[in-house]
């Protein structure tokens, strides 16, 4: 339907993530509508999704970090603890969307996918917060389980009828979940009953935590890959407070209470990719941005060891692969930014920062 | 020669006091902030040299801090952040500015996408030219002016200045935006609108314009009580 430009990559790459390698770097290559719906209900930076409705096409670029993270998951061994990394890099580098393009490489191998859009939501802004009805001292977020629960079912459908619950779950003195239960129907209780949400959310980590390893090849066996975005929310403050009006510790919410224990490498069969974020962390300051920095001295030491990833601006190569699809996707407009002068006035004015160059291309 | 410009120098007021005047002698020159290659001494015209040496030795006033010398810059857009500006708050105006083009630019570049090919090259695209021919769809041509004539105020069919014509069209888009729009949305999704439907040539503000229109055609017989 479009003549093929030169640095677009052509349509028979665009499923296979696992072709990608060096020669490809600066080039785009288009994400499937389906996939799109079903892996990033909420996933994909809010700027990138309205490029996707604007555009009518999801296009990524494809740049060293996330080519090195997808080189490093072909290669490591899945019988052994899952390996973790962490994508760190300035404001507006394309940490998330290197995340999204790794995420997208599993889920077109088949791995089931648990994915934390944003960590820092969990631990701000949280309207409803109730104290936790299976242990005293931590506090529920049902609103939040319950939309993640929801996104999780979108994603992982075919999963859910395969794997079976293996131990017996009590909710309330009337429900209760039985053992070899397929985990549809656990899913199904958290999005219905709001109170048990977080606990529900607990239990599914930990299914997959045992069953990852895979018990044996065949039917059963998957990868399960955890992507969390602003992972040092987990270990940071919170701005929510109690009802004696004291801060709230994020070890006393249940959900991060959860998804700290999924950090840990005490199962196999997966891989843990994270990345960091300072523009949503809350009490953190905004030169921050390296790993020691931004996770703090027990959120390093919980992490410790990791596979840290570098995300820096765009080299010359990707700006200029940058600039001519805005001019292919028509988006640049002002007849001077399609000049050479006007090129060079971006390059100023961005410093070859993503962020900033799509922010100033949208108006130019 | 230095004694004669010396006077031109010194503080200065207008023979006639207004309320609104610049400070500034006439003599001083605007500053040009573009930068275009200076053409040849062969290719101008004895007026354009004239006006190249005066340029030389003539004082040119202080630049506005909004303007820049990059091509990006627009002079009407200027304007319009200026008039939409409320307590000096020039970054947030500046703001609300560049969110409407975008939104103008996703709206019409969206429509680019969705549409066959044949139907793609009459949507336009550029948010500036949307914006420079809303503004031309919202100028009033005559304009009317009370005037009193024994006793009575009769309204009367007046030709408008230029400046004033644009101050008219961007006041009417800016108050229809504030006053007559769903109070929760936001100024740029609100203008927007009201500059896609201006260039359309529909909308509150072409409709305000056309009414105008009319009643200085109703009241085209008092058009003799002007004397200026």
């Amino acid at each position: 339907s479009r003549p093929p430009s030169h640095n677009i990559v052509p349509t028979s790459l665009i499923l296979c993530a696992t072709y990608h390698s060096e020669g490809h770097s600066g080039q785009y290559y288009t994400l499937p509508p389906t996939h799109i719906q079903k892996l990033f209900p909420y996933g994909l930076p809010p700027r990138f999704q309205l490029q996707i409705k604007t555009f009518n096409e999801g296009c990524v670029m494809v740049r060293p970090p996330a080519l090195e993270l997808i080189s490093y998951l072909k290669r490591a061994d899945y019988s052994k603890p899952p390996l973790r990394y962490v994508l760190y890099g300035d404001i507006g580098t394309g940490k998330t969307m290197s995340l999204c393009h790794a995420l997208h490489y599993c889920y077109s191998q088949g791995w089931l996918i648990v994915h934390v859009p944003d960590a820092h939501l969990w631990v701000k802004n949280c309207k409803e917060l109730l104290p936790s009805s299976s242990r005293p001292s931590r506090f529920d977020q049902p609103i939040q389980a319950s939309q993640w629960l929801k996104n999780f079912k979108i994603t992982n459908e075919r999963f859910l009828s395969k794997l079976k619950t293996t131990q017996r779950y009590v909710w309330t003195k009337r429900e209760s979940t039985e053992k070899g239960q397929p985990l549809g129907e656990l899913i199904d209780q958290g999005v219905n009953r709001m109170k048990s949400s977080s606990d529900v959310v607990g239990a599914v980590l930990r299914e997959l935590r045992l069953q990852a390893g895979g018990a044996t090849e065949g039917e059963g066996a998957f990868k399960l890959a955890v992507a969390v975005d602003g992972v040092n929310a987990l270990w940071g403050k919170t701005s929510l407070k109690k009802e004696d009006r004291t801060m709230c510790e994020p070890e006393e919410l249940t959900l991060i209470h959860n998804l700290r224990k999924m950090m840990k490498n005490n199962w196999s069969g997966g891989a843990i990719l994270t990345a960091l974020s300072q523009t949503g962390s809350v009490f953190k300051p905004r030169s921050a941005y390296l790993p020691s920095e931004l996770l703090g001295e027990e959120g390093f030491d919980n992490m410790e060891p990791f596979v840290p990833v570098s995300v820096s601006n765009y080299n010359e190569k990707e700006f200029e692969s940058c600039y001519l699809y805005y001019l292919d996707r028509n988006w640049l407009q002002h007849p001077h930014s399609r000049s050479e002068e006007g090129k060079k006035e971006l390059i100023f004015l961005s410093n070859k920062n993503p962020s900033i160059l799509e922010r100033l291309c949208a108006f130019l | 020669m230095a004694a004669s410009v010396r006077h031109l120098l010194k503080p200065w007021t207008p023979s006639l006091c207004l309320v609104r005047w610049s400070r500034y002698n006439p003599y001083y020159l605007d500053p040009d902030p573009s930068k275009d290659a200076r053409v040849p001494e062969s290719e101008l015209s004895p007026e354009e040299k004239e006006l190249q040496e005066l340029k030389t030795v003539s004082p040119i006033k202080a630049a506005l801090s909004s303007d820049t010398s990059s091509a990006f810059n627009d002079p009407l857009i200027s304007k319009f952040i200026n008039m939409m500006m409320q307590d000096g708050n020039k970054i947030l105006a500046r703001g609300i500015m560049t969110q409407t083009l975008e939104t103008i630019k996703r709206k019409q570049v969206e429509k680019y996408h969705k549409s066959p090919a044949a139907k793609r090259e009459e949507i336009e695209c550029n948010p500036y030219t949307v914006f420079h021919q809303a503004l031309e769809n919202c100028k009033p041509i005559i304009g009317l002016a009370s005037v009193q004539k024994g006793g009575k105020s009769y309204q009367v069919p007046v030709p408008l200045t230029d400046n004033r014509r644009r101050f008219l069209a961007m006041k009417w888009l800016i108050t229809e935006c504030r006053d007559n729009k769903h109070r929760r949305t936001h100024m740029y999704e609100k203008l927007s609108q009201e500059l896609l439907a201006a260039f359309a040539n529909e909308g509150n503000v072409v409709k305000r314009k056309h009414d105008l229109h009319k009643m200085a055609e109703a009241n085209r017989a008092y058009a003799h009580y002007r004397w200026w």
